[in-house]
């Protein structure tokens, strides 16, 4: 009965993050030039090298122009008239969590993270990120005795900028695209973890993104690393307040798994998608790739995307590890004008890979929904099986799902499967679930959902439910 | 450089006719096509670029069709050979088109040209003369089958064009075979018109010998309660593309198409199809399949549009791949675009080799490892020739796959 | 009478065979002599290697031999290809025959049926004297004309595609018949169908291993010795009243062999 009840309260919300905190906070001038880059970098107390790899970033990024062929259309975005650093303000060093701004703590409250110590959340270490900054980092000592690091990216470089020299950018160079050049040159936060050789991680491990202010764009980076036999399930979440402008997001998530190391990676991401007429949203523009470097190695993304205005993002795994494994599971759901393309890259490199593909596509309203994706098998591939599964389900005559996935394969001694079916939901199933007594939008909601069971098994449990909610919730008002 | 430098033609601006002069005007900007386009883009350019290398042959040279007994019922036109024809029978007629017809319809269709999307076929049109112009109508009932040959002879560019109107009502098996010497290349461009409740069989055999080369276009339109079932086979080319592009302009109709691809050594063929659903009910099986060995690649790559118009649409396209060899390629990418919400679509693709299990017990039955991949092979053959009209069996089609090539 | 029969060489010879598959050691070290006129049963719980064995003896690639010998007819076979096996009179009959999508099981049979009688230095058949040949032997499994025409295996119910694999031997003719598990899945009529057919083609100068779970099989057809296999070896031999007592106390009875061992 809960669950039920759950849904129709759901239903009837609007987006309820959208919610500005009032606090003050210290913002650099708009624009984008060398000497900006050289201030945030210097705001963050940064060694040398990363204010060289931003600079050369910076340098490849001016070469480049910015992605169309993915037929997204928008509205050209005017670089110079975004805000690369705010931060709220706050005493210089804080030492313990009670020093943190209240209004803060209480922001992430009321998004459902609490984040002190007598309410946080008891199996979830989270990092709190707003805005460009990290606001604290739960169950940090805890971690420590496992000898698990996982903190701020920006503390990260100064606690451990060995690691970070090594592995950052190795995973997606800067070079990589638009948008990660973009990134690499004005990252400002984000989360870095690294768990130590045959640790098991002890408790899933959480970054919650919140973007407060609406003039400035957030590009956090986020690195992952699990050493040999070691392993992690990481979750990601996002919001934001309702502007009537677009806000950029452009993320860069790399993932590094070495021998028999296992990285879980689940995001449910629900930044405000502009309203009924596409006016305000965020531009999710996110390059998220893992390197499975190690024999055995895994790396699975799962993703349930709901929100932004216009989502880009294409999570993938590098399979160069013998008998590595990578996995991607996602829902996307779009509604009003939202646009989503999203899928992933597997490229199989070295022998026996394994790859597992599925990905289930809701559109409503004139929303459009594309799966892209990448197979690949390499020369040196042998033994190497992928399987894809991408699934379209279109509510309304408006919407539109689109399919692209491209395959390669360079190995004769390699198997490569993709199948893709688009259906609606059946007039019969509505009508037998109707004449059980089921509410119409209620019989709809339950029929998404178990369209997406699949991926929602895939998920930690405390996301597989948040999922459910969040697509009763985008689907109000979308049918009948 | 500029494309009427690469064309090596003794042909005068002045010579030409209209259609070619607009072609050729539209291809000034291109000499070859943007390979940044996603339907050049694996396109290999120097194999491309070669296409043009031989010079512009007009004129009909002699040519034997190479399976004899053409059977009496059978209509066997030759394009570029005076193929005067005007049968007209008790229940059906095959007439040539005016000169003002195909003016007025190949103008017509210019204007829809895109310019990467239909390179080839203006290409076509800025070299095809008019004596390898063929243009057919064809109405009534019983209609004999038939055979039409296009042909490039060696150490030259050749430019052959058809263009059939069926009528309503009207039901023909038609073979097309496009037949490549050695150091050829030929640019064939075919546009069919089906009318409403007509059905066409279509065959399309094209193959070469060493270094032939062949851009193949087809582009069908039909209208509603018309059926078009299509079976395709490429091989033996240095380079040949087979661009499919139909219209369902009003929904209401059956597209049926099995196509097949063979590369060996470093050959490179590829098969672009775009299937439109421009009404509702439209209905589409489609298999595409493709073997890849020595150095080659295969290519297939498809799209389904299907608009909003188009409820009830029933589309299905699978991409079956064999790659055989490790420095063969094989590459793939089936395609949806739909926004009608009430519509059966899938796809499916599979690149692998020939299934071990299947070998190993026909070895255990003592057939030997060749005999086995033959089995195998002409079964994958068979689905593919089976499809294909017209007295194929005269063909042997799958003996000289299996064997010859 | 078992005396009488060894005075003759052994059709199959195993000696001590060793064999993996992707570095997975699944045989070690089985011995096993058959000679003409014998029926061996092979039993064991799943996965103690005895379809593994058979699949050895007829080729498999997928297997590595680590160690040991197959000797047939005196020969050491370990590197020939599995045609040459088959050609030469070694029979697999599959526990799961392989579906061939497209290809006709009479071109299939004809093929194959020539491979041996080429071999044997015997005439080849065209399609018209297969026919003749095949329609005789399609008597000894019941089984109609119509599947001749359609593909190998596909969409061949249980019981068909065992029938269609005992056809096959009795085209073949082989020196030595491995049939795994050729009763399963068979309801009781076929199963009889079957075991005749079994014993039509048997004689003084084949030999049989039987590969089974299952007494009822051996019910029909007596078998001269029975081995229980475990964990890629042959544990215990005995004759055919082994089948009985196994068949009453169950596998668990044998796992005091292995301690024993």
């Amino acid at each position: 009965m809960g669950n039920e009840n759950l849904v129709k309260d759901v239903v009837k919300e609007p987006y309820k993050y959208g919610f500005v905190t009032d606090i003050e906070t210290e913002k650099i001038e708009k624009g984008l030039n060398e000497d900006i880059i050289k201030l945030i970098s210097q705001k963050k107390e940064e060694p040398k090298f990363l204010l060289d790899f931003r600079l050369k970033a910076f340098k490849k990024w001016q070469r480049m122009s910015e992605p169309d062929w993915a037929g997204l259309g928008y509205k050209k975005i005017d670089y110079q008239d975004i805000i690369y650093y705010s931060a709220p303000k706050q005493k210089d060093k804080i030492s313990s969590l009670d020093e943190v701004d209240p209004k803060l703590l209480e922001t992430f409250d009321k998004l459902g993270i609490p984040l002190t110590e007598q309410k946080k959340l008891t199996n979830v270490a989270v990092d709190a990120v707003f805005d460009s900054v990290s606001i604290a980092t739960t169950f940090r000592e805890e971690l420590a005795e496992h000898g698990v690091i996982f903190c701020s990216i920006s503390e990260a470089v100064k606690n451990h900028p060995d690691l970070i020299e090594k592995y950052l950018g190795t995973v997606v160079p800067a070079s990589d695209n638009y948008f990660a050049a973009l990134n690499s040159a004005v990252f400002s936060d984000g989360s870095f973890v690294y768990i130590p050789k045959g640790v098991t991680c002890p408790m899933d491990l959480s970054s919650y993104f919140r973007i407060n202010s609406g003039d400035s764009g957030q590009f956090e980076r986020t690195l992952i690393i699990a050493e040999e036999s070691s392993s992690v399930s990481y979750l990601e979440g996002c919001t934001a307040p309702m502007f009537d402008t677009n806000t950029l997001h452009a993320a860069v998530v790399e993932l590094i798994a070495l021998d028999d190391a296992s990285i879980k990676y689940s995001t449910v991401q629900n930044w405000y998608a502009g309203d009924e007429e596409g006016i305000g949203g965020i531009f999710n523009f996110v390059t998220k790739r893992g390197k499975c470097l190690g024999k055995r190695s895994k790396i699975s993304w799962s993703q349930v995307e709901t929100g932004s205005a216009i989502t880009w993002k294409y999570p993938s795994c590098l399979l160069l590890g013998e008998e590595s494994v990578g996995e991607f599971y996602s829902v996307a759901l779009t509604n009003n004008l939202q646009q989503a393309d999203t899928g992933t890259k597997m490229i199989h490199i070295g022998p026996k890979t394994k790859s597992t593909i599925i990905s289930k596509g809701i559109s409503a309203g004139n929303s459009k929904n594309s799966y892209r994706g990448l197979v690949k098998m390499g020369t040196k591939a042998t033994g190497s099986r992928n399987y894809s599964q991408c699934d379209s389900m279109l509510i309304g005559d408006q919407a539109s799902a689109n399919t692209f996935p491209y395959i390669k394969s360079q190995q004769p001694n390699s198997e490569i499967e993709h199948e893709a079916s688009t259906c609606r939901i059946s007039e019969d199933q509505l009508f037998y679930l109707q004449s059980r007594g089921i509410e119409f939008e209620e019989a709809v909601s339950m029929m998404v959902s178990g369209f997406c069971r699949d991926v929602f098994n895939q998920l930690p449990m405390e996301f597989a439910a948040e999922a459910d909610k969040l697509l009763a919730l985008k689907l109000e008002g979308s049918v009948g | 450089m500029e494309i009427i430098e690469k064309i090596k033609t003794n042909k005068s601006i002045d010579n030409q006719t209209e259609i070619q002069k607009i072609c050729l005007d539209k291809l000034q900007s291109s000499p070859l096509p943007n390979p940044r386009s996603e339907q050049w883009r694996l396109s290999n350019k120097s194999k491309l670029s070669n296409f043009l290398d031989y010079s512009v042959n007009e004129n009909y040279s002699k040519f034997d069709t190479p399976y004899p007994k053409n059977s009496q019922s059978t209509v066997r036109l030759i394009i570029g050979e005076n193929c005067q024809i005007k049968l007209i029978e008790k229940n059906y007629s095959i007439q040539q088109l005016s000169e003002d017809e195909l003016h007025k319809y190949i103008k017509e269709q210019i204007s829809f040209f895109n310019q990467n999307e239909h390179w080839s076929d203006l290409l076509n049109l800025s070299l095809s003369c008019k004596n390898n112009i063929l243009g057919l109508k064809i109405n009534g009932s019983k209609i004999p089958p038939i055979e039409i040959f296009s042909h490039a002879s060696s150490n030259s560019l050749n430019a052959k064009t058809l263009i059939i109107f069926l009528e309503n009502n009207c039901s023909v098996d038609l073979l097309q075979v496009n037949l490549c010497e050695d150091n050829s290349s030929l640019s064939q461009s075919t546009f069919f018109c089906l009318e409403e409740n007509s059905s066409l069989n279509h065959g399309v055999v094209s193959y070469g010998v060493n270094k032939s080369n062949l851009l193949n276009s087809l582009n069908v339109i039909q209208q509603k309660n018309s059926e078009y079932n299509l079976g395709s086979l490429h091989f033996k080319f240095n380079y040949a593309r087979f661009e499919i592009r139909i219209k369902q302009s009003e929904g209401n109709a059956k597209t049926n198409i099995k196509g097949m691809q063979i590369t060996k050594k470093d050959e490179q063929i590829s098969t672009y199809t775009k299937i439109d659903f421009d009404g509702p009910n439209g209905f589409l099986d489609q298999i595409n399949k493709s073997l890849a060995d020595d150095k080659s690649h295969a290519i297939f790559e498809g799209s389904i549009i299907v608009p909003k118009i188009a409820q009830k649409t029933d589309a299905s396209q699978l991409s079956r791949n064999l790659l055989l060899s490790n420095l063969a390629q094989i590459d793939t990418k089936p395609q949806l675009e739909i926004i009608a919400d009430d519509v059966k679509c899938k796809h499916g693709a599979t690149i692998s080799q020939l299934n071990e299990e299947e070998l190993f017990y026909m070895r255990t039955r003592g057939i030997t490892l060749t005999e086995a991949n033959k089995l195998q092979l002409s079964s994958y053959f068979q689905e593919i020739i089976a499809f294909i009209p017209v007295s194929k069996d005269r063909w042997d089609l799958l003996d000289k796959l299996l064997n010859e090539n | 009478m078992q005396s009488k029969m060894k005075e003759s060489d052994p059709i199959l010879e195993v000696e001590n065979l060793s064999a993996s598959t992707d570095n997975l050691p699944i045989l070690k070290g089985v011995s096993l002599t058959v000679y003409p006129g014998e029926i061996h049963a092979i039993m064991g719980r799943n996965g103690c290697g005895k379809s593994t064995l058979s699949k050895i003896i007829a080729g498999d690639p997928s297997y590595n031999i680590t160690k040991g010998d197959i000797k047939f007819l005196g020969e050491n076979i370990n590197s020939l290809e599995p045609e040459e096996r088959s050609q030469s009179g070694i029979f697999l009959g599959f526990q799961y025959p392989i579906e061939i999508p497209g290809v006709s099981n009479l071109e299939f049979l004809r093929v194959s049926t020539n491979a041996r009688r080429k071999f044997l230095n015997k005439e080849e058949l065209d399609t018209f004297d297969f026919e003749e040949l095949v329609k005789e032997k399609l008597e000894i499994v019941k089984m109609d004309h119509a599947f001749l025409s359609r593909s190998v295996n596909q969409g061949f119910s249980g019981g068909e595609k065992k029938r269609n694999e005992i056809l096959q031997m009795a085209l073949l003719e082989p020196k030595i018949a491995i049939l795994d598990e050729t009763d399963s899945g068979l309801d009781i009529d076929a199963l009889r169908i079957v075991a005749s057919g079994i014993k039509k083609i048997s004689n003084a100068q084949t030999g049989i291993i039987l590969i089974t779970h299952y007494q009822r099989l051996l019910d029909e057809i007596k078998p001269n010795y029975v081995h229980v296999m475990s964990n890629g070896q042959i544990i215990k031999t005995g004759e055919s009243d082994l089948a009985l007592e196994l068949d009453k106390k169950g596998y668990e009875w044998t796992d005091n062999f292995i301690k024993e061992t």
